[in-house]
C-alpha cells in the first residue's frame, strides 16, 4: 500500500484498565489497518471494547502494549495533541454545550485554533446549510430534537475539515427517521469530502448500510474483518419497517 | 414610632455612609481576590481529585486541607490569628486595609469549594469532547468548563458575597469598621437600638439586592 493511503494503523495493541484496584485487560493484541476514504465499522456486543478502540484511535487513552499510527505518524503523548486536530469525533449523546447556541457550538473547534473569524463564520453558515439547519443558527441546544442535535454535532465536526471522523454509536439515541438522516449525512460527507469514517455500532443495520469493511470485536479481541457492499440508504417508514422481513 | 427611626437615621447619616463605604471597600477587594484565586483553586481541586484528569493525591490533600482549616477556625479567632500575616504584608495588623486579608482568605476558601462542586456538576463527557475537538487543558477550562458551569458559578459567587458581608460585620475587632461594627459599638453597646435596627434593615436590603441580582444573572446565563 502506498504511503499516505493508510489513515489508521494498529500494531498489536492491548489496553488494560484498572477497575476497583484490579487490572482488567479490555483490548487484546489488535492489529488493523484503515484506509483513506474508507467507511470502516466496528461491531460487537456492549462491553466488547469497540468504544475503547475508538478512544485509542484519537489518543484519548493510551495503549499498554503495541503502537498506533495516524496518517503514518506514531501516536504518543507528544504527538497526540497535534494529531487529534486532524480527527474529530461524533458522540452517542451529541456532547454539545448547552449554554452555547447552535452557531457558537459549530464555531467552537475554530476558537481553539488560530483562524480568520470572518471565514470561519462563513464556513459555519455553509455547514449548517449542508446539514439542513440554516434556520437554527441562534437556537439553543435544549430546543432541538435528537436528530437536529446530532446534525449540529456533525457540522461542528466538519468545521476543521478533519481527515478522519470517529463516530461512537451516532444513531443509538435516535429514532429510525432521524437515524436515516444522520447516516445519509455521514455518507454524503464521505462522498463530498473524501473523509475516512470509523463508526462504532452495536446495530448491524447501521454498519451494513454504511460500511465498506467491518471488524467484529468480541471480548476485546478482533475476531474477523469482513468486506461489505454498502446498501443504498433510503428512508423507511414505521409501516414499511413492520411489514418487511 | 417610625419617626424615631428617621430621626436616628438623620442623626447618624454621616456615620452610616462612612461605615457603608468601609463595608463596601472591604467586600469589593475580598470579592475580586476571591473570584480570581477561588476559581483557580477550585479548578486545581477539580482536576487533582481521585477521578480528576490530573489525579494528584498530595496536591489535592494539601489544597483541600488548607481550605478546610481556614473554614473551620471560628472566624472571629481566625481574624486574630491572622494578624501577624497582616503585619507581614501591610506593615500593620489593624485597620480597614488589614481587614481585607482575612476577609479575602475566607472568601477564597468558600468560593474554591463552591467552584469545585460547580465543576463536578458539569457533564463528565465535556472533557473528552474538548480533547476530541483539539483543546488543551487551558482551553478546556476557558472554553468548556467555565461556559457550562457559569450559571452555577454565578449563584455560588452570590452566596460567597453574602457570606463576606456577614463576615465583614466582625471586622471591627481589628479596626476594620463597617456597618456591623457601627451597629454593635454605637447601636448595641450604647443602647441605641434604633440605630442597630436601621443597620440591620440596610443589611437585609443589601443581601436581598445581591441575591436578586445573582439570580437574574444566573438565569440569563443558563441556556441549558
Amino acid at each position: 500500500m502506498k504511503a499516505g493511503e493508510l489513515m489508521i494503523r494498529f500494531e498489536n495493541v492491548s489496553k488494560i484498565f484498572n477497575i476497583n484496584g484490579k487490572e482488567s485487560s479490555v483490548i487484546h493484541d489488535i492489529s488493523l489497518n484503515i484506509k483513506k476514504k474508507e467507511i470502516f465499522g466496528l461491531v460487537g456486543e456492549t462491553g466488547s471494547g469497540k468504544s475503547t478502540i475508538l478512544r485509542l484511535m484519537n489518543g484519548f487513552i493510551e495503549p499498554e502494549k503495541g503502537e498506533i499510527f495516524l496518517m503514518d505518524k506514531k501516536l504518543n503523548k507528544n504527538t497526540r495533541h497535534e494529531l487529534v486536530k486532524d480527527t474529530s469525533m461524533i458522540f452517542q449523546d451529541f456532547n454539545l454545550l448547552g449554554n452555547l447556541n447552535v452557531m457558537d457550538n459549530v464555531l467552537l473547534p475554530t476558537k481553539l485554533r488560530n483562524g480568520n473569524k470572518k471565514e470561519n463564520n462563513q464556513k459555519a453558515k455553509e455547514l449548517l446549510n449542508f446539514v439542513g439547519l440554516a434556520d437554527f443558527q441562534q437556537s439553543y441546544i435544549r430546543t432541538l430534537s435528537g436528530g437536529q442535535k446530532q446534525r449540529v454535532a456533525i457540522a461542528r465536526t466538519l468545521m476543521t475539515s478533519p481527515k478522519i471522523i470517529l463516530c461512537d454509536e451516532p444513531t443509538s439515541a435516535l429514532d429510525d427517521k432521524m437515524s436515516y438522516e444522520v447516516l445519509k449525512l455521514l455518507k454524503d460527507i464521505n462522498d463530498k469530502f473524501e473523509t475516512t469514517i470509523v463508526i462504532v455500532s452495536h446495530d448491524i443495520s447501521v454498519i451494513k448500510t454504511l460500511c465498506s469493511r467491518v471488524a467484529v470485536i468480541e471480548e476485546g479481541r478482533l475476531l474477523e474483518v469482513f468486506s461489505l457492499k454498502p446498501k443504498k440508504i433510503k428512508p423507511i417508514s414505521y409501516k414499511e419497517a413492520l411489514i418487511s422481513d | 414610632m417610625i419617626d424615631k427611626y428617621f430621626e436616628t437615621f438623620d442623626m447618624y447619616k454621616e456615620e452610616i455612609l462612612i461605615s457603608l463605604y468601609e463595608t463596601l471597600d472591604m467586600m469589593l477587594t475580598a470579592m475580586i481576590i476571591s473570584i480570581i484565586i477561588g476559581i483557580l483553586l477550585g479548578f486545581v481541586l477539580f482536576i487533582t481529585r481521585s477521578d480528576g484528569i490530573y489525579q494528584n493525591k498530595s496536591l489535592y490533600f494539601i489544597t483541600s486541607g488548607v481550605l478546610n482549616i481556614i473554614r473551620s477556625i471560628p472566624y472571629i479567632l481566625f481574624i486574630i490569628v491572622i494578624i501577624p500575616l497582616n503585619r507581614m504584608i501591610l506593615g500593620t495588623g489593624f485597620g480597614v486595609d488589614a481587614s481585607k486579608i482575612p476577609l479575602s482568605l475566607i472568601g477564597i476558601a468558600t468560593f474554591a469549594r463552591f467552584t469545585e462542586q460547580d465543576f463536578l456538576d458539569v457533564n463528565k463527557n465535556i472533557y473528552e469532547t474538548s480533547y476530541a475537538l483539539g483543546a488543551n487543558t487551558l482551553q478546556y477550562f476557558t472554553h468548556f468548563l467555565l461556559k457550562e458551569a457559569r450559571s452555577g458559578l454565578v449563584l455560588s459567587f452570590t452566596s460567597t458575597t453574602i457570606s463576606l458581608l456577614s463576615y465583614s460585620t466582625v471586622m471591627g475587632i481589628i479596626g476594620g469598621g463597617g456597618l456591623g461594627y457601627l451597629a454593635i459599638s454605637e447601636g448595641y453597646q450604647n443602647f441605641n437600638y434604633n440605630l442597630m435596627w436601621i443597620i440591620i434593615i440596610i443589611m437585609v436590603l443589601i443581601v436581598h439586592f445581591i441575591q436578586t441580582t445573582g439570580n437574574l444573572i444566573a438565569k440569563k446565563y443558563d441556556k441549558r
